[in-house]
């Protein structure tokens, strides 16, 4: 049993580790700038630098914050023209420009000069800013000005353009403007250098060299601070922003700003009380239901138990929800039930006492029990009558009927144990068929569970909140799988004995 | 000898359509299926805002049937006049004659008149030809009724049938192309029959992944400016980037087999396709299928590809473990160690003779694959979650419903052709299992 366990337990660190995989994989894809969402917009009033430094020193703390200056995963594999620290370059488009400039020419020592040199450009049209801008300048007119911020976003544009037809044409748009004014004339050196580091870009083009694979191996990165943080990975200690996942940090919620943990914390009550309650609720109704369908194979309970439930399976749990609602918490049809919550607007006043928070509760929580509950029933039930009919045409209930033993202990006794099995691997489906179940449910019953978390989480697109819960979520259904191989050891000893 | 025998006097497929046509709910799910997809295909006749056939100032046109953009018309007096499909009103021209489709409405198109939850009985009122606002007439009656937009839902009904059987049909293709490809390869040639070469081995694996590099990795920005000019540059680009990455395999393949020959790396080794093949199925069985979705669907945009790829990608494991377990039992089976001492290719073996004799349980799989595909089309559909927000579907009317209890036709004709369908399909694959099972004889 020990050792049966043990493999059990053992394989699940590979499925663990794919589902983490897939999980950041996903995350990765997650379209939008996390910063932006962290860093609440602020007002562009600069001219010159079109994000306030303030702006900009929030978005660098987030970013350490959350480990977004880190390069993605363990190793990288791309091409030897790539420099194995273009993750560095944290502006999005700026990366892309790069990559896409080693693309055509791969060379990037030469296309890092050339950044370079944009960015001097850049410096000494910001100086030729300031240099009129504190004297009061007659000959310096509003045109002027306007003529400066325009090639200062000419100089922006050069920064992230990749075309090689595009350059050209800003280049020599840009070269025309400045031997147009003259005030430009201290920006000739710095123009002077970005034209020639372009220059050199091309004639120094290796574009060969993206065809030779290259790899390249990062110890920490994203992934690894993730899953272990980024203090110790065994032990956790001298961890600061982030204790990583394996120790029940996961991370920021873009909504709320908030550990993610913190907000499923509160949600995750409700969902297990409706999951467990519903389990419960499903097994001790279909177990007696299957059996006794089975028991009596094609008397008229078992056709009818059978229609019904093959009806009840087939019906979307969406669908009997709202028509739970809309037939008893309809004013214009039953008004018996309350249609969302699961308690009073008001709230429990305190001081009352459990019996009566309960009574007060209750009519709340009546339809949601029943839409949880009867998917699964249909589901088990189904189940059961097929298991035990199975093990009712088997040779040894022939002979303990023969025997003369009484039908009762012949199916309660014999069979039953034996058509546990396949209920019991079921029951390791149930938990992830109850979680996605409940993003359903919870959210036409307006239920504060973790459910409707995941559809506020979606339609606002919360990421970090959603990959939280699809990883948490495959935990727990190891988890199930974990109790229903137990349970599974239990109920039949040839498992435990053969793996002896 | 057994096979000629069943050639001869026994067909098993014949014998299994008898047994199928005896199970009578299953058959007659057969029919409401065909009808149901005789629906879906026929949508646009059915349900279109466009009439299909008008008379208008002599000109002769068939507007539903038109895949143009615009009419232009010359009229007797020399003068044109365009009509643009689209968004014509229809229904106030000064047609000479007009033969509209039965469900005179498109799905997507708003009924201003009827706005606000129109039931099936409720007044109704129209607009006629002369610009003046009348009763309802019955033939442009919403016959069930109208969502709060003023669409209608008998079209968008008859044009969600469309949406939701062909997610259902389209995701299991895919789900039993991955299903039945990885299931027969781990059945048949389990952990130690697929043997090849140290040399052979390390090369193609070798020559996947510079495949991959070669095709994909160094065209990724020609894949992206693809992708953004428009799909038929995405396919070409597509298929080019395939072609290389499978040269660059087969060459790397060739010169492994060559490398083969050479001493140390030619020593014989087993691909054990078989564990990966399980491993990989248990990984994904123990995965949540359905957040996986919901958290895919929440990344990408939204499409109905997209849901199709992401529902067919995750539910190929149940189809691969039966037909893995069949076709472990039929690979020990007489007649395939003769077709293997013939000398026939493996993968004739595999297809002419092994997995025809071994796909029947997957054939019920994929059947009740298909309902569940349709069930989770419209769940998601419900939320509104992956799937356009612009397209009608069964699950987006229910949704409709659910804001205003009071519409109960939102509510109750949606949610029976989910029912329906959904029922159809679990019917015939019980009617399947117990056909196929030759120990269940009726």
């Amino acid at each position: 049993m020990g050792r049966y366990l043990l493999k059990r337990i053992l394989f699940f660190i590979p499925t663990l580790l794919i589902i983490s995989l897939l999980a950041f994989i996903i995350s990765l894809q997650a379209p939008g700038d996390p910063l932006d969402r962290m860093v609440s917009a602020q007002e562009n009033g600069g001219e010159f630098q079109a994000q306030s430094a303030n702006t900009q020193k929030e978005k660098d703390r987030w970013r350490k914050k959350l480990g977004l200056d880190l390069p993605v995963f363990y190793f990288s594999f791309s091409n030897a023209a790539t420099p194995d620290t273009l993750y560095r370059i944290y502006d999005d488009n700026l990366r892309n420009a790069s990559k896409r400039l080693i693309n055509t020419y791969g060379n990037w020592e030469q296309i890092s000069d050339w950044q370079k040199s944009l960015n001097i450009l850049k410096n000494s049209l910001f100086e030729i800013n300031a240099l009129h801008a504190a004297a009061v300048d007659s000959s310096f007119s509003n045109a002027d000005r306007d003529t400066i911020i325009e090639m200062d976003r000419l100089v922006s544009a050069l920064l992230l353009a990749y075309d090689t037809r595009l350059i050209e044409i800003k280049l020599h748009q840009l070269q025309a403007t400045c031997s147009a004014h003259n005030y430009f004339s201290p920006a000739s050196t710095s123009l002077a250098g970005t034209l020639n580091a372009w220059n050199n870009v091309k004639s120094q083009s290796t574009p060969g060299k993206k065809y030779i694979p290259a790899i390249h191996f990062y110890g920490y990165n994203q992934y690894h601070r993730w899953i272990f943080g980024d203090g110790n990975w065994l032990t956790g200690k001298g961890a600061v922003d982030c204790k990583g996942w394996l120790r029940g940090d996961f991370g920021y919620s873009y909504e709320t700003k908030l550990p993610v943990g913190n907000v499923l914390a509160e949600r995750v009550r409700w969902s297990l009380f409706f999951t467990l309650i519903s389990v419960t609720l499903a097994y001790l109704i279909s177990l007696p239901i299957g059996i006794k369908a089975a028991a009596k194979k094609d008397s008229l309970f078992d056709r009818t138990s059978s229609v019904v439930l093959f009806v009840l399976y087939s019906m979307p749990a969406f669908w009997v929800a709202t028509l739970l609602l809309m037939s008893f918490a309809n004013p214009l049809a039953m008004d018996i039930f309350p249609s969302s919550g699961i308690q009073p607007v008001t709230g429990i006043p305190e001081g009352t006492s459990w019996i009566e928070a309960v009574r007060m509760r209750l009519p709340y929580l009546v339809l949601p029990t029943i839409a949880y509950t009867y998917s699964q029933l249909a589901f088990l039930s189904r189940i059961t009558r097929v298991s035990t009919l199975e093990i009712i045409s088997q040779d040894y209930i022939r002979t303990a009927r023969a025997k003369g033993l009484s039908e009762g202990t012949v199916i309660y006794k014999h069979a039953f144990r034996n058509a546990l099995l396949p209920i019991i691997t079921v029951f390791s489906n149930i938990f992830p068929l109850a979680i996605g179940g409940s993003v359903i449910l919870e959210t036409i019953f307006t239920i504060p569970g973790m459910g409707q978390q995941v559809f506020h989480a979606i339609v606002s697109k919360d990421y970090p909140v959603i990959i939280t819960v699809f990883t948490l979520t495959g935990v727990l259904t190891l988890i199930g799988y974990l109790i229903a191989d137990i349970l599974y050891a239990i109920a039949d000893p040839r498992i435990s004995y053969a793996n002896k | 000898m057994t096979k000629e025998k069943n050639d001869k006097g026994f067909n098993f497929g014949a014998y299994a359509f008898r047994q199928f046509r005896r199970n009578k709910p299953a058959y007659i799910s057969l029919y409401i299926l065909g009808f149901l997809a005789l629906m879906a295909l026929l949508a646009p006749v059915i349900a279109n805002e466009r009439p299909l056939f008008i008379s208008y100032k002599g000109h002769h046109l068939y507007p539903a049937l038109s895949f143009k953009k615009n009419y232009i018309l010359t009229n007797d007096d020399g003068t044109k006049e365009t009509i643009q499909l689209d968004i014509a009103d229809w229904k106030q021209m000064k047609a000479d004659k007009v033969v509209w489709a039965p469900i005179p409405y498109a799905p997507e198109k708003t009924d201003m008149l009827n706005a606000g939850y129109k039931g099936p009985h409720d007044a109704q009122l129209f607009k006629n030809s002369d610009g003046q606002i009348i009763n309802m007439p019955s033939r442009f009656r919403h016959v069930m009724g109208t969502n709060s937009l003023g669409e209608d839902v008998a079209s968008g009904l008859i044009h969600g049938a469309r949406v939701s059987l062909t997610i259902g049909f389209i995701a299991m293709a895919i789900a039993s192309v991955l299903g039945l490809i990885l299931g027969s390869m781990a059945g048949y040639f389990g952990d130690s029959r697929l043997r090849t070469s140290r040399g052979q081995f390390w090369m193609v694996v070798l020559g996947i992944i510079a495949g991959w590099f070669y095709g994909f990795q160094t065209r990724q920005f020609n894949l992206q400016d693809a992708l953004s000019t428009g799909t038929g540059k995405l396919i070409m680009q597509l298929l080019l980037s395939i072609s290389i990455a499978i040269a660059v395999t087969v060459i790397f393949a060739l010169i492994g087999r060559f490398l083969g020959k050479l001493p140390f790396l030619n020593k014989q080794v087993n691909i054990p396709v078989d564990s990966i093949v399980s491993r990989t199925i248990e990984i994904f069985h123990s995965m949540p299928t359905f957040i996986l979705i919901l958290t895919i669907a929440a990344i990408a945009r939204p499409s109905m590809t997209n849901v199709m790829i992401i529902i067919g990608f995750t539910s190929w494991t149940g189809i691969a473990r039966l037909t893995r377990a069949e076709l472990l039992r039929i690979r020990q089976l007489e007649y395939i160690q003769a077709a293997r001492a013939l000398g026939f290719g493996e993968l004739k073996i595999i297809l002419r003779h092994a997995l025809p004799n071994g796909i029947a349980p997957a054939l019920v799989s994929i059947a009740f694959g298909i309902a569940s595909a349709v069930l989770i089309e419209s769940s998601l559909s419900f939320l509104g979650i992956g799937v356009p927000s612009d397209v009608v579907t069964w699950g987006s009317l229910v949704n409709d419903g659910r804001q205003q209890y009071s519409a109960w036709w939102l509510v109750v004709f949606p949610g029976v052709a989910i029912f329906l369908t959904v029922t159809v399909y679990n019917l015939i694959g019980e009617g399947l299992r117990d056909a196929l099972d030759p120990k269940h004889k009726k």
